[in-house]
């Protein structure tokens, strides 16, 4: 399964499959291209409530909410989302100890098209380090299951948002 | 009406319904008024706490009662996109309005100067909006929303009438205490 080329969007049904293993079934989220191809299979899956938010803060406050009622939650968004949810990250679930698996998609690495992007997807994971949160770049499929599988195992352990960042090498990205 | 009042009511009428309040005088009034499990006292990332209460809603059958504000819902006005769009059945958002940033100096709020959350709810999708001026308006309206499906969207206009101390409380054990009402464990365990 780790390396299945035969099936279309591997990478997103590995990442499908990872968020079923640790029961997270509330999806928040803001549409992006790639992350598209992540949150269409969720949609059709009855496993997965899929919420649409209008903005990446308000995402984490929706997926904050659903772990404080007892329905694991995880995020997608792209960086520059990532940009928008940096407060909500940084004064709810880190003093409050949410763990939310993030998962961003990587504007502005390697054949990025759009110089805007780029800012926000350089600093990103600089950015996540200065929390002192844990983050992963995956640019393949060479056993993503088992890192999906280890990111999520220490995102609820150490109850602290973990994140999984998806680069355009891995997914091909958008292109103009 | 006194913000503290109309928290003091809506514990009175919420019985075990878990109860998340808006940061800075809503939570800490909200513990003085009653400190209990189902308390969910938010202390920063103003803003999303009618986001959190929706996150609430699509995670339990139970009734959400989610207390805002008005300046802070002004600063995520697209939640009530979102709830309008989820239309969670069990989902009340009280917000305590009185048309000022109260924290800092009292500046003017958007609702001073012709906004109307309740009609922003309604253009939003959420059709049961309305405004109370008093308690007994209050009682009366929430009293209604807890018998009826929602989402229900309440704008209580309140005077604000000086602060209690910051009430005792951390966000961390704020989360555990009140997950551990829904879920024992705070670790989900991978089927292997």
């Amino acid at each position: 399964m780790n390396a299945d080329t035969t099936r279309p969007d591997n990478w997103a049904h590995l990442i499908v499959q990872a968020l079923k293993d640790y029961d997270t079934s509330l999806i928040a989220y803001v549409p992006d291209t790639s992350i598209h191809r992540v949150t269409r299979i969720i949609d059709q899956d009855p496993f997965f409530h899929l919420v649409s938010a209008t903005r990446e803060e308000e995402a984490v406050g929706i997926a904050v909410g659903s772990y404080a009622a007892g329905r694991n939650a995880a995020v997608f968004m792209q960086t520059s989302g990532f940009g928008n949810s940096i407060n909500a990250l940084a004064s709810l679930c880190i003093p409050a100890r949410a763990p939310i698996p993030f998962f961003i998609n990587m504007r502005g690495g390697t054949g990025e098209f759009n110089i805007s992007q780029v800012p926000m997807g350089r600093t990103t994971v600089p950015i996540l380090d200065l929390f002192g949160l844990v983050s992963y770049t995956i640019d393949d499929e060479y056993r993503m299951d088992n890192l999906l599988d280890g990111a999520m195992k220490l995102c609820y352990a150490n109850r602290q948002p973990v994140a999984v960042c998806l680069t355009q090498r891995l997914h091909g990205g958008k292109f103009a | 009406m006194r913000r503290f009042d109309a928290i003091e009511l809506v514990l009175r009428l919420a019985g075990d319904r878990p109860i998340v309040g808006n940061l800075g005088p809503t939570s800490d009034e909200l513990w003085h008024a009653g400190h209990r499990d189902r308390n969910f006292y938010t202390y920063g990332n103003m803003g999303l706490v009618s986001s959190i209460g929706l996150g609430m809603a699509l995670a339990t059958d139970e009734q959400i009662i989610c207390m805002d504000g008005d300046g802070s819902l002004l600063m995520n006005l697209g939640t009530l996109a979102s709830i309008g769009r989820e239309r969670p059945k069990n989902l009340i958002v009280l917000v305590y309005d009185n048309e000022a940033w109260g924290q800092t100096g009292h500046q003017l709020s958007h609702t001073g100067t012709g906004t109307s959350l309740e009609a922003a709810a309604q253009a939003c999708g959420i059709s049961s909006a309305t405004t109370v001026s008093d308690l007994e308006e209050l009682e009366g309206a929430l009293s209604t929303a807890l018998e009826t499906d929602g989402p229900h969207f309440i704008v209580a206009k309140i005077e604000e009438a000086g602060y209690l101390p910051v009430a005792p409380v951390e966000p961390e054990f704020t989360l555990y205490r009140f997950r551990n009402t829904f879920v024992q464990g705070q670790q989900p365990q991978p089927p292997r």
